[in-house]
């Protein structure tokens, strides 16, 4: 399978003058193609900042990161923004979708960035729209959605580009558990048809719908295990 | 990205923040209004001028004697004499030749009696002060060979001793000198001068006019001679040919003899008003950048308040210059509509007031093409901040910011 992200010996420090943080050190880690992977860990474990450097918005990190052969580290700020572009979906806590713009423009944002055709852009975005079941409501804004269609249009825009990888920070974090259940199953379909799903969590209940779980502490991985699946 | 995109994006975020968005604007309309106003004010005064003068003639000169240290004799004046000869020798080139002569005098018809202006017209006086005679006829050249009594009224002076503009035939007396002088009344005539003229000469003055040599009689002296040359192409080499001429005849040096023309003094005071709207317009332009300081002002605001949608958009591939374009185009567009109202403002004004004086106002499209591009770049300008700022923020904590 082909590797989509490799990690090799990657530490980061923050230094905030008075003190060092060693937020992450000595991290090897690598995620395959359709991988649908689970990071665990308490608030502090360092896996925000891992998740910040897997999704191209931090540089300041040594060792060695390729995200789908390329080196991160090596790339100057305007080619990592075509990289979160290109080949990453985000899909975060707090949705972060843009306030007073409809559910098809926030979908096409990243589509406008990637330079695509006015026409073309509106009805990609109507189609993933459709495909995460808000067919009815692409012209709504976000504060006439609930938490789990707010998600929605997130994972909607996070599959705008066809990304090699979508990076979900705590997508369950706002929703209650009907919603949270209803988001992961989409993260589970998402899967089956070939997509590379990296969740962070710190809840059980969510990491179970993954099959790789990889758990963080004080910087450090201490466990990455294959996920067995009950008879459920 | 598409430029398209960011003037979208531009629009509804003005949008969204409607008085917020007018008010910063309110700097830039009134600069823009004020300063088009202003500049349209000194270019219509100009133009009216000009008129005023196209009116009189640009062939009229004067010329008077400036005696070297005071030493004022009998050849430092002019008399009826010397504009005889003058025209004489100077034939046809001259097309009139007078004193110019304009006194207030008390005229009376009846009981009533009025003071106005007495102006004295020599031959040719078409030529001198072209009248617009609605009743009657212009004075002639042997009303003044003849020093015959007679009189051209202006319209109102008719109407205000017998109540009908139609005056021809009817006697007034003039106070020339001592004694109450009878005239018969040949014309009457309509005041063609602009209300803002008339504002400018200090009200409703009203003009009779007389044969000058009714005024002016062969013993007098005089400061002053004034003339009318037939061709003005010609102004420049009949002002050397008509102070070479009186030197000799007065025997004075020719610089002693002082000659000014209508256009050198038309063009003194175009350039007088011309530097004056300049610098009044330039104060002006002073709030243009209070306007764009105001504009700097609430970009920021702006830029503070949208941290999160500025790091949603990197994360989602925005490149530095994406954000930087897109609040350039914000503050530009703000500013560039301000500076539209402000223009549209300013020609109105300029209009209402042209209605009510009466005149055909001036507004150079240069102004409004320079005000506009102006009040554009304030935007860039001062959107240059702000727009940086919000360019260089940090996805990670932007996106983290409450």
């Amino acid at each position: 399978m082909k590797e989509i992200i490799k990690i090799e010996n990657l530490n980061k420090t923050y230094d905030t003058g008075a003190i060092q943080v060693h937020a992450l050190r000595g991290i090897n880690l690598t995620i395959h193609e359709g991988e649908y992977v689970a990071i665990m860990g308490q608030s502090g474990s360092g896996k925000s900042t891992l998740m910040n450097i897997l999704g191209c918005m931090d540089r300041q990190f040594s060792g060695t990161y390729e995200l789908d052969g390329i080196s991160i580290a090596q790339q100057s700020e305007n080619q990592l923004s075509a990289i979160r572009n290109q080949k990453i979906g985000f899909v975060f806590q707090a949705f972060q979708l843009i306030p007073r713009t409809s559910a098809l423009k926030n979908v096409e944002i990243p589509m406008i960035y990637a330079g695509m055709k006015a026409d073309a852009r509106k009805a990609k975005a109507a189609a993933l729209l459709e495909k995460v079941g808000l067919g009815q409501r692409i012209h709504h804004m976000p504060n006439e959605l609930s938490g789990g269609q707010k998600q929605r249009v997130a994972i909607a825009r996070a599959l705008a580009n066809d990304p090699a990888i979508i990076l979900a920070d705590e997508p369950t974090g706002n929703l209650d558990t009907k919603a949270s259940y209803e988001i992961m199953e989409f993260f589970t379909n998402l899967n089956k048809e070939g997509a590379t799903v990296v969740v962070v969590t710190h809840e059980e209940e969510i990491a179970a719908y993954t099959d790789r779980i990889i758990r963080f502490q004080d910087g450090q991985i201490i466990s990455d295990k294959k996920v067995v699946k009950g008879s459920c | 990205m598409l430029i398209f995109e960011n003037i979208r994006l531009a629009l509804s975020s003005i949008r969204a923040n409607k008085m917020r968005s007018f008010l910063t604007m309110l700097g830039m309309i009134i600069g823009i209004s004020s300063v088009i106003a202003i500049v349209s004010l000194g270019d219509t005064m100009r133009s009216v001028v000009a008129n005023e003068y196209k009116n009189v003639g640009l062939g009229l000169a004067y010329m008077y004697i400036n005696p070297p240290d005071d030493t004022y004799g009998d050849n430092t004046y002019f008399t009826t004499a010397d504009a005889e000869k003058l025209k004489e020798a100077m034939g046809d080139d001259l097309a009139y030749v007078g004193f110019n002569q304009s006194l207030r005098k008390d005229m009376t018809v009846g009981r009533r009696t009025k003071t106005l202006y007495v102006s004295g017209l020599a031959e040719n006086p078409t030529a001198m002060k072209n009248l617009k005679i609605i009743y009657g006829r212009m004075l002639s050249d042997k009303d003044f060979q003849e020093k015959r009594h007679h009189i051209v009224l202006q319209k109102e002076t008719a109407e205000g001793f017998f109540g009908d503009a139609n005056a021809v035939g009817k006697t007034v007396k003039v106070k020339l000198n001592e004694d109450q002088e009878e005239f018969l009344v040949v014309g009457v005539y309509e005041n063609q001068d602009s209300a803002l003229m008339k504002a400018l000469q200090g009200g409703s003055m009203e003009f009779a006019y007389i044969p000058e040599s009714l005024m002016v009689t062969e013993d007098s002296y005089n400061w002053s001679l004034y003339f009318v040359v037939s061709d003005v192409n010609q102004m420049d080499s009949m002002k050397s040919r008509v102070t070479a001429y009186m030197a000799r005849m007065k025997n004075l040096q020719p610089e002693y003899i002082v000659m000014s023309s209508a256009s050198e003094e038309m063009g003194m005071i175009d350039s007088m008003l011309g530097s004056l709207s300049a610098v009044v317009g330039a104060i002006a332009a002073i709030s243009l950048v209070v306007g764009g300081i105001g504009i700097m002002n609430i970009m920021l605001v702006s830029v503070t308040e949208r941290t999160r949608e500025i790091g949603i958009r990197k994360a989602l591939g925005a490149r530095t210059r994406d954000i930087l374009t897109q609040f350039l185009i914000e503050a530009a567009m703000i500013s560039a509509a301000g500076g539209l109202i402000g223009t549209i403002l300013g020609i109105s004004v300029v209009a209402i007031g042209g209605m009510l004086f009466g005149i055909t106002t001036v507004v150079k499209p240069q102004v409004i093409v320079i005000a506009v591009a102006f009040s554009a770049m304030v935007g860039l300008g001062f959107g240059l901040y702000p727009a940086r700022k919000a360019a260089k923020a940090d996805p990670v904590i932007a996106l983290r910011y409450e």
